[in-house]
């Protein structure tokens, strides 16, 4: 009881505004209910952050992914089993089909607890590799706790994750040292664009099976940065699954403890572990990195229509959207975005050198275009081009695609008509400079028959007037 | 024709000149004076044809629409002319018994009328 009020006093004290964009509804699966009390401030902070949570046993018969051919929960998080396996209601086939209904997964492993094959073979199904020795765990002789693991050296002290490329934003930055203790190591495949790693292992680490005592290692699975303790796997439905390799980076034990780094002059600090378990939580549950769009528009920049600052403003006077276009024509499009901030909508920004981009494509693209910020509404900003259609009829697509690591997928197409020229819409030739000698060539050929029929018309015949009898004409 | 023959290049210089000018000489006499007046208008329209198509040649072809409009409105009439010169010519009188110079000159008209509302259009 003590130890559940400390917990809401410390939800209080840290409360976070925050709401998931996606839904509220989470599952933890999770074996004994004593395993419960060990996580009860991570528990705390979900619920302060407006998820409901149910907590189920994976023997539970009442467990279900789906109901009604629906996901039955927006979330879902599962810590590791004593168990052989998941139990029939978390088969590899039944967590693939949840989250190809768009719901996202937090899966925690242990070192402790050898990983099940059907988490092994669910893994892989993602393109996550785990060690085929089953109690194996990550190793480093330089990075680890002193004060808890001085001898074993498989309790991970890293430092907070850094972006992987300066355009991509990053979510999982904390301040201070993430202990991650007895960490299940996990190798990505390189095929998949869908996976991307959040925290990485230092060069310095490798994976060891404490069972066989070797002096030395051979054949080793995998070593340095080749190693992932968190990784993160977005599908094309934007869907989340996040791999923890450590559960008990979760604990409430290494939420503050005091931990120290090997060698001189280190000090002992504290860990923030808390921190960077809600910005797992938040990223997977979607309430980081989830980009919305609002409005897509485009009209013919042309004639009256021209430089319309504001297609709001102007309303019903503008032909917003129109299915069919001219070649050669000035087009406007715009296009709306939002990032969700907390608990609400706010405007995106993509990371400084990236930029939001416009294909204007039939079969590949025509122009590809940066979007311009042009406006902000409290909610969203609104970033547009403007351009000239290409000198080829056809039907064509507006295509924005924004693809990035730890953002929800963008992909808005707009379908349009080109036509060519009809035939008044040809520019006139008197208009065109070049064409004056031939005007000037058919005027005076005309005016020259004109004075040739006049001057006919009073010259003398050059025969007499024939008498047309009636019997002569044939007609 | 043998003198001319056995005196050499010089002479047949001088008989070719000869020939030219009793050649003009026999046209401006003989010729009808409307026949005339049809003749000087095929002169004129040959001009006005041969200016644009040496600017063509010198100048380029664009536009190309134009070109063959302000062209074809001089060729074209010229056909027209030369129609009209057949059909009211007094030494055809034969093959044209039953065609008067009024009705000659109709179809001319019509069909010149026709010829420009081509050009203009063509032109744009």
């Amino acid at each position: 009881m003590n130890l559940r009020v400390l917990g809401l006093l410390l939800a209080l004290l840290g409360a976070v505004a925050a709401l998931s964009a996606q839904g509220s509804k989470l599952l933890v699966v999770l074996e004994d209910e004593a395993e419960k009390s060990k996580y009860s401030q991570f528990w705390a902070s979900l619920e302060d952050r407006g998820f409901q949570v149910t907590y189920k046993s994976p023997k539970d018969s009442s467990l279900s992914l789906f109901a009604y051919g629906e996901p039955a929960y927006s979330h879902l998080l599962v810590l590791p089993t004593k168990a052989k396996g998941l139990g029939p209601n978390l088969t590899p086939n039944l967590i693939v089909d949840f989250i190809n209904a768009g719901s996202n997964i937090l899966l925690a492993l242990s070192a402790q607890l050898s990983v099940p094959s059907a988490v092994s073979s669910l893994l892989l199904e993602l393109d996550i590799t785990l060690p085929p020795d089953r109690n194996s765990l990550i190793v480093d002789h330089f990075n680890y706790d002193t004060q808890s693991a001085n001898e074993q050296h498989d309790v991970l002290l890293l430092p907070s994750p850094q972006a992987s490329r300066k355009d991509v934003k990053n979510y999982f930055s904390v301040d201070g040292l993430i202990a991650f203790p007895h960490t299940v190591g996990q190798v990505l495949g390189n095929a998949s664009p869908l996976l991307s790693p959040v925290v990485k292992a230092p060069s310095t680490a490798y994976i060891y099976n404490p069972k066989e005592e070797f002096e030395s290692l051979e054949d080793v699975f995998a070593t340095g940065s080749q190693i992932n303790i968190v990784s993160a796997f977005q599908a094309r439905n934007s869907a989340r699954f996040t791999v923890l390799g450590s559960v008990e980076a979760l604990e409430d034990k290494w939420f503050d403890a005091s931990v120290q780094l090997p060698g001189a002059g280190k000090k002992s600090e504290k860990t923030a572990n808390k921190a960077f378990a809600q910005k797992l939580s938040a990223w997977t549950f979607k309430e980081l990195g989830v980009l919305r769009v609002g409005s897509v528009s485009h009209y013919l920049n042309e004639g009256s229509q021209k430089g319309v600052s504001n297609t709001t403003a102007v309303g019903a006077a503008l032909d917003i959207n129109p299915t069919i276009y001219r070649i050669k024509n000035d087009v406007h499009y715009s296009i709306e975005m939002s990032e969700w901030e907390n608990d609400h909508w706010a405007p995106f920004t993509p990371a400084a050198g990236d930029a939001l981009q416009l294909e204007f494509s039939m079969l590949s693209p025509f122009w590809r275009l940066d979007l311009q910020p042009t406006a902000q509404t409290a909610n969203s900003s609104i970033y547009s081009a403007e351009f000239k259609l290409p000198d080829q009829h056809g039907i064509f697509n507006f295509f924005v695609e924004y693809r990035r690591p730890f953002l929800t997928s963008v992909e808005e197409k707009r379908t349009v008509t080109v036509r060519h020229f009809a035939h008044d819409e040809w520019p006139r030739s008197f208009v065109i400079s070049g064409a004056y000698p031939w005007i000037g060539g058919i005027w005076v050929t005309v005016i020259g028959w004109v004075i040739f029929v006049a001057v006919w018309l009073y010259s003398k015949p050059a025969q007499p007037k024939r008498q047309l009898k009636a019997g002569n004409v044939k007609r | 024709s043998n003198a001319s023959a056995s005196l050499g290049n010089i002479r047949n210089a001088q008989d070719a000149q000869q020939i030219a000018i009793s050649l003009w000489n026999n046209y401006v006499e003989k010729t009808p004076q409307r026949t005339k007046l049809i003749d000087a208008f095929m002169a004129f329209l040959m001009v006005v044809g041969g200016l644009q198509f040496v600017y063509c040649v010198i100048a380029g072809n664009y536009p190309f629409n134009a070109f063959l409009a302000g062209f074809s409105a001089t060729v074209g009439q010229f056909v027209l002319t030369a129609s009209l010169r057949i059909q009211t010519n007094a030494d055809n009188e034969n093959d044209f018994k039953n065609l008067s110079q009024e009705r000659a000159f109709a179809d001319f008209v019509f069909g010149s009328m026709i010829l420009h509302f081509f050009c203009v259009n063509f032109i744009n």
